[in-house]
């Protein structure tokens, strides 16, 4: 018997400020649905009047999936992907009752428990060993949020700075609260890698979903060498995990020790400088933690006959390369993206989330053809939270908006701002 | 190494991890007389105990204490801490002017480099030349506290990025994937070999490793089968700062590197995991690691095949070790001023140690190490069989030059370029700078000669666009705007003899349309550059080297083609 396949989609993109949160709706014959959500998180709200807390965003989805959502994807954990899950907007989601969470291979219960392997002799040893210092490493993002206002009070150590500090750090801690209500969440879980059948044909009719990242350890080298599945690698990430005291008291380093009443003259330029670097070294570390998080990423292509829809997480370049160069069926990978239709834009936008010649460079639909043919993006940003453009790290990546803005159908969630708008329906018809 | 008025004081051997019989292993090491006060503060070295995590300023520590601490004293007092890198920091300064035969500044304009044994929770120790600083940061891992500022190793790594960064400045910059691993590469490389000058640690450290499991030794001797390159590399001697990462198997030790681990291969360097700082740089320390274990071995060979006094055994070594880092400091001064490939280092290391030893015969460093390096890939940029430069023979103009002045005086010096640059091939209309001019003094050990010279290096650049890159006999890399703003850099170092006349002229010089080698080498730089992000807005290479030993392997698949 032939599947039955859907007329059209529909997707919702919310603006929830800095965050993600796309609702999708396959409508099928009849007036059937079936519904994904893709993600459900903020970090900060949105810059009009009267923004949507995540509870009006929830009421929202719920209208829009009619009260019943098939499946929930979180991308990844950082916070402006899954924050929503906690809490009372949690409890909404969780009403709507999914029959499936997708995660990636790095969220499976248990993985990290078992950690304490001296070797990595075997891949799932080492994705052990790896998710156990991600949980590590969550734990220094919190403890950096606790330093935050003994160096906010330190001369030397700028506004901006501990601005990034404290953005920085609420995306990358644990989020534990959003973790588990996603755990409590739906009747079956799938924690999924390139190449992952997700087993969803039943639950999505007619809708393919191929899993295109995040690569397993053995898979990629490179997320490998970035997630430092060798001890060597990472020692200066892992150790600070331990070594950043938490609040209210830090511990006396050496009991009983003579100290200076004061800061000596010969100290007193060097002293704000070391205050300031401390603060330097620990925005550089939360970096770091926040681009291993983001390749951590699910990147999902939803395929409807010949449309495909490419939901891209937070990925970054390590977690993209496997796909696109180095999986053994990279170059099928890249043909059939070249016929994307809806592209959501990776990472808010950021400078290295949507490969330039790999990915970007090959979207066919992308150009100044017919609107109603041409490549749909969909930019769930906010400006002036992340990155900056001195440097050259803005998000959203201004080069990149300006050719989102001149190839493709753009929808940016920055445009809609109107309390009675703050969200925007996107059909594509099949 | 000769110091002739010293005094001394008790370090950390390697670090708190490496124990011989249960307790930690400390040494004496010997320091130039000076009027050292509290703190320590000395004339070149100024330790400042600040602790940024807990706000602490912690009392100036007494200078110079030889005592034999306890261990409890060596993790729990941070007078002792104070005292350590002061002691490491100065020694490794010492060392460095005793091979090049004159004081040696640091990068920026003071003469005290500020050290800050405690100055974070964080893990990570770094030279930082804005704050004309060492910063040791500690960590906890589990019940225990590592200090940065205890491990040999790294005070003596981060020590040697301070005295390169005085000695050739523009090394910091980013140029090549060979430069950006050569600052790492030499500090390791100064790291491990600065071990053996402390004989009774090797003694100790050959009777625990190499002794481990071996036929029993003989009071005073060890076993010559247990003194085997594979043995001896699996020791603490080549393991570079062991506390950093925790043990990977029981018999063993952990390391944060273990260069000498490395397998030869020819090819190396051409991998993609290569071009990483770090690695890259490993290929130069494994190289140099191969060279100084083939002749120690070779000598161990030599000294008995039943035991091997053990002496005598740590006695070889630390003259080996001696004239190999003599040899790869000494060889900074044969350089050129920018650009540097392992291959200049080579050569330059090479000729060093021809001009001061000419006569090799006792261990045949030299030739071992050029076949150690070629091994894995890294030849001499002579291109001669010996792999050292090839002597000038120029007659350098010297009309109006005062030859005293030279040897010292950046202007006179310059002056003399002037006259000269025609023969020197230095075009006049770059931008052009005497950066450093010094005369040496070195010692030849076996007439107990000396050996006098004057080094000096001239740096030029252009100011260009990328759109003016073809009148240099270049083109923009793939993606590069024409309106981007490009520095074109070159440089020479001249050597002369005591007599003011020319010995050495080690350039790398601007790009020209008919120099097509320098072209070549300009063209690289370029695509290296570009592509390791160093045009795009914002790129800044202050706090580097802090960077670099943070961000290990992280950068792997950064295309700068990739990215917005």
């Amino acid at each position: 018997m032939t599947r039955p396949a859907p007329i059209r989609v529909r997707i919702f993109v919310y603006n929830v400020g800095f965050g993600d949160c796309i609702l999708l709706c396959f409508d099928y014959d009849q007036g059937r649905s079936r519904t994904v959500l893709v993600d459900f998180g903020s970090t900060q709200k949105a810059q009009f009047g009267a923004p949507p807390s995540m509870n009006d965003v929830a009421r929202e989805i719920g209208e829009q999936c009619g009260g019943k959502l098939d499946v929930v994807i979180a991308t990844h954990r950082h916070a402006d992907h899954i924050s929503g899950f906690a809490g009372s907007s949690g409890a909404v989601i969780s009403g709507l009752q999914p029959e499936v969470v997708v995660q990636p291979w790095t969220e499976e219960p248990g993985l990290a428990v078992d950690a304490t392997d001296s070797a990595v002799s075997s891949p799932r040893a080492g994705n052990r060993k790896f998710t156990a210092r991600l949980d590590r490493l969550h734990a220094a993002a919190a403890q950096v949020l606790h330093q935050i206002p003994r160096l906010a009070a330190t001369p030397g150590v700028t506004a901006s700075l501990t601005d990034e500090l404290r953005f920085l750090g609420e995306t990358n801690i644990k989020n534990a609260e959003a973790v588990k209500a996603l755990q409590a969440m739906g009747d079956r879980h799938e924690y999924a890698s390139f190449g992952s059948d997700l087993g969803l044909a039943d639950v999505l009719p007619g809708v393919g979903v191929e899993v295109l990242g995040p690569p397993t350890l053995a898979q990629s080298p490179e997320i490998a060498a970035m997630a430092a599945s060798d001890a060597d690698e990472f020692w200066h990430l892992a150790a600070t995990a331990d070594a950043v005291p938490g609040q209210p008291s830090v511990r006396d380093l050496f009991p009983g020790a003579r100290t200076a009443r004061r800061v000596p003259q010969e100290a007193r330029w060097l002293v704000p400088r070391i205050d300031k670097m401390q603060a330097e070294e620990l925005l550089s570390l939360v970096r770091i933690l926040d681009d291993v998080m983001n390749n951590t990423s699910l990147i999902l292509l939803f395929t409807i006959g010949e449309t495909l829809l490419l939901f891209p997480g937070d990925a970054q370049l390590e977690n993209w390369s496997y796909a696109l160069q180095r999986a053994p069926n990279s170059a099928d990978i890249c043909a059939r993206l070249s016929q994307t239709r809806v592209y959501k834009v990776g990472h808010h936008g950021s400078l290295n989330s949507t490969p330039r010649t790999m990915l970007w460079g090959g979207f066919a639909r992308a150009g100044q053809g017919d609107p109603a043919e041409r490549l749909i993006t969909l930019l769930s940003t906010r400006a002036g939270k992340h990155g900056s453009e001195s440097r050259g790290t803005e998000v959203p990546r201004g080069r990149l908006v300006e050719e989102l803005e001149a190839r493709s159908e753009l929808v940016n969630t920055q445009d809609c701002r109107a309390a009675s708008g703050w969200w925007r329906e996107v059909v594509v018809p099949l | 190494m000769a110091v002739s008025s010293s005094a001394q004081i008790r370090v950390v051997a390697q670090d708190p991890s490496v124990r011989v019989d249960g307790r930690i292993l400390t040494a004496l090491v010997s320091l130039p007389v000076e009027d050292a006060r509290e703190g320590p503060t000395g004339h070149r070295v100024q330790v400042i105990d600040y602790d940024a995590t807990t706000r602490t300023m912690y009392a100036r520590a007494r200078p110079l204490d030889p005592a034999d601490p306890s261990d409890e004293d060596i993790m729990g007092d941070p007078a002792f801490h104070a005292r350590n890198v002061y002691g490491l920091v100065m020694a490794t300064l010492a060392r460095f002017e005793y091979a090049l035969g004159r004081r040696v500044a640091w990068g920026f304009p003071g003469h005290q480099l500020k050290v800050v044994p405690h100055a974070f929770a964080v893990a990570n120790a770094f030279y930082s030349p804005d704050s004309e600083a060492l910063l040791f940061g500690y960590f906890d891992r589990g019940e225990r506290t590592i200090f940065t500022c205890l491990s040999h190793d790294v005070v003596v790594h981060e020590t040697t990025h301070a005295l390169l960064h005085g000695l050739r400045g523009r090394f910091l910059r980013a140029s090549s994937a060979d430069q950006a691993a050569f600052h790492e590469a030499f500090a390791d490389v100064v790291a491990l070999l600065s071990v053996f000058s402390m004989r009774e640690v090797v003694q100790r450290l050959i009777d625990h490793y190499a002794g481990r499991g071996s036929r029993a030794s003989r009071k005073g001797a060890v076993s010559a089968s247990a003194l085997q390159p594979d043995r001896l590399k699996r020791s603490a001697l080549f393991a570079l700062a062991e506390e950093m990462v925790p043990e990977r198997d029981p018999g063993g030790i952990g390391a944060l590197r273990r260069s000498v681990d490395l397998e030869p291969d020819q090819n190396l360097l051409n991998r993609l995991e290569f071009r990483d700082s770090h690695r890259r740089g490993e290929v130069l320390v494994a190289a140099v690691c191969h060279a100084f274990l083939e002749v120690w071995v070779r000598r161990l060979q030599a000294l008995g095949t039943d035991m091997v006094d053990r002496e005598r055994a740590a006695e070889e070594g630390a003259g080996i070790a001696e004239q190999l880092l003599t040899m790869a400091i000494r060889g900074l001064d044969y350089t050129p001023p920018v650009d540097l490939l392992f291959g200049d280092f080579l050569s330059a290391a090479l000729t060093a140690d021809t001009e001061v030893r000419p006569n090799d015969e006792r261990y045949h460093l030299r030739e071992t190490l050029l076949s150690s390096c070629a091994a894995y890939g890294i030849r001499p940029a002579s291109g001669t069989p010996d792999g050292c430069w090839r002597r000038s023979d120029k007659q350098l103009r010297r009309t109006g030059v005062r030859f005293g002045s030279v040897q010292s005086d950046p202007t006179e010096m310059f002056r003399l370029i002037w006259a000269n640059h025609r023969c020197l091939r230095l075009p006049v209309t770059a931008y052009s700078w005497v950066s450093d001019v010094r005369p040496c003094l070195r010692i030849e050990p076996e007439d107990g000669l000396p050996v006098r010279e004057t080094v000096a290096t001239c740096i030029q650049h252009v100011k260009i666009t990328a759109a003016e890159l073809g009148d240099y006999g270049l083109h923009p890399p793939p993606g590069m705007h024409p309106d981007t703003d490009i520095v074109l850099e070159g440089g020479s170092t001249l050597v002369l003899d005591e007599y003011g006349l020319l010995k050495f002229e080690i350039s790398n010089r601007l790009p020209k349309r008919t120099d097509e080698s320098a072209c070549k080498r300009a063209q690289a730089r370029l695509d290296y550059l570009f592509e390791s992000g160093a045009y795009a807005a914002g790129s800044a290479f202050r706090g580097r080297l802090a960077a670099v030993h943070r961000l290990r392997s992280t950068q792997t698949a950064s295309s700068r083609s990739e990215v917005w």
